[in-house]
């Protein structure tokens, strides 16, 4: 079976608002089958009286027999098989049982979905944190560019994620942060392997102080966007002196594709003992 | 006007600000520096794929040019009506190539200052498929390299300096 889920952009956390899968039909939401406590007359409905759907039925026992107190519809049945399913294949595919190591040094700290590679190099502190939360662009079909007679499913493309991460080189003694948020390119639409981007750009730099957790606003953020292109590459060989380069950043993608793809088969782990409620 | 360096490759460490300076002398030299440039350095499975769909050639190599105003005569200066026509073209330097064949006395940024000069004049219309033209294209070279020289104190050679 196919990893359906993996291949629609997900309603959680995406760009790409209102793509939905589809919902499933209404015999779904019809409680569970259950043994016929009552006979068949006393089931009728009362002229005039409106039959509540399953799902808005007063909470009671389970009618599938478990005992727990929750609501077991065969449509959450279903979920669970399917997410079953689901949890067999994406574990299948999975490309890394543990997480890639980073060359060059680097410690890493996981902390949920947040991650922390931080490196002390001569005197220096650097840090890189990155969020695999909504780090997965969204992918495009293009099914106008289809060739006859390929079919869907070979073309399911492999789903990378590529976090924006924040770089922060602190000196020792110092106080002062000088923060710089990376970017990794989004792919255009149309755009093909000709793409002409760097591997990452920086898009703001800031100081900031390293007493405060928040990022403070008053602080001058300096913009790349209108940048003089000979200071933008000083500082990218800056972060490439720092161990910030494009081997760093191909290396960053490999992580966090790693990373997601253990949180997203945990939270299917998750949502399938939710559902089932045992 | 804008001179856009883009490092696409991981193959070879590259000091950007440092091989943008030098492409910026070769411009001024040449007396382009209100056009458009781009530099886009790649690795040798980059530079191969682009050398066998535009030349049909499956091998990687060192600059290959893509010129915005193709038909120049050889050292013309385009005279663009629209400022968005201010524009040479792009230049892809295969750096892990030109690492590669580096000789050991040669100065790696020296070598992709001498490559991105040979690509600079392509974009004017140098061509050296015949030892006429191949005659031409040397000589600005040799006049653009010379030139460089004097501000750096290299003695830098033009990249086809045997190629006839």
């Amino acid at each position: 079976m196919l990893p359906l889920l993996r291949c629609v952009p997900r309603v959680l956390g995406t760009a790409v608002a209102g793509i939905r899968a589809a919902a499933p039909s209404l015999p779904l939401l019809q409680p569970a089958s259950r043994p016929c406590a009552r006979p068949f007359g006393l089931l009728s409905v009362r002229a005039g009286s409106v039959q509540l759907p399953g799902l808005l039925r007063p909470w009671g026992p389970c009618g599938c027999g478990c005992g727990c107190g929750g609501l077991h519809t065969e449509g959450d049945r279903a979920f669970v098989e399917f997410l079953n399913d689901e949890i067999k294949e994406e574990k299948k595919i999975q490309k890394y049982k543990s997480l890639p190591k980073m060359s060059g040094g680097w410690e890493l700290e996981v902390n949920g979905t947040e991650a922390k590679l931080v490196q002390k190099v001569a005197g220096e502190k650097v840090t890189v944190t990155f969020n695999i939360n909504n780090s997965i662009p969204p992918t495009y079909d293009g099914e106008e560019g289809t060739s006859e007679g390929q079919k869907v499913e070979e073309q399911e493309p492999e789903l990378t994620s590529t976090p924006n991460f924040v770089v922060e080189v602190v000196k020792d003694g110092s106080n002062k942060a000088l923060v710089l948020d990376c970017h990794f390119p989004e792919d255009e639409i149309g755009q093909e392997e000709e793409d002409q981007s760097d591997i990452f750009s920086i898009k703001e730099v800031s100081f900031q102080s390293t007493g405060d957790s928040d990022w403070k606003d008053t602080n001058y953020t300096l913009s790349t966007d209108s940048l003089d292109w000979g200071l933008y590459d000083h500082l990218m060989d800056f972060l490439a002196d720092r161990g910030v380069d494009n081997t760093f950043a191909d290396e960053l993608v490999e992580l966090s594709t790693a990373l997601e793809h253990q949180e997203y088969i945990t939270f299917l782990e998750d949502l399938k003992g939710f559902v089932k409620s045992q | 006007m804008s001179l856009v360096v883009r490092n696409l490759q991981r193959a070879v460490p590259l000091r950007r600000a440092r091989l943008r300076e030098n492409v910026q002398a070769v411009r001024r030299a040449l007396g382009v520096q209100r056009f458009d440039l781009g530099v886009i350095c790649v690795d040798n499975r980059k530079i191969q794929q682009i050398n066998r769909i535009y030349r049909d050639k499956n091998t990687p190599t060192d600059v290959l040019s893509f010129a915005f105003h193709e038909n120049l005569k050889a050292g013309e200066i385009p005279q663009p009506d629209f400022p968005d026509d201010y524009n040479l073209g792009d230049i892809f330097l295969g750096v892990e190539y030109i690492f590669q064949h580096c000789k050991e006395n040669e100065d790696y940024y020296d070598i992709l200052t001498v490559t991105a000069t040979h690509g600079l004049c392509h974009l004017l219309g140098f061509t050296h498929s015949t030892e006429a033209e191949w005659r031409k294209m040397y000589q600005k070279e040799k006049q653009v390299l010379e030139e460089l020289s004097r501000h750096t104190g290299t003695r830098l050679q033009p990249l086809i300096r045997d190629l006839f």
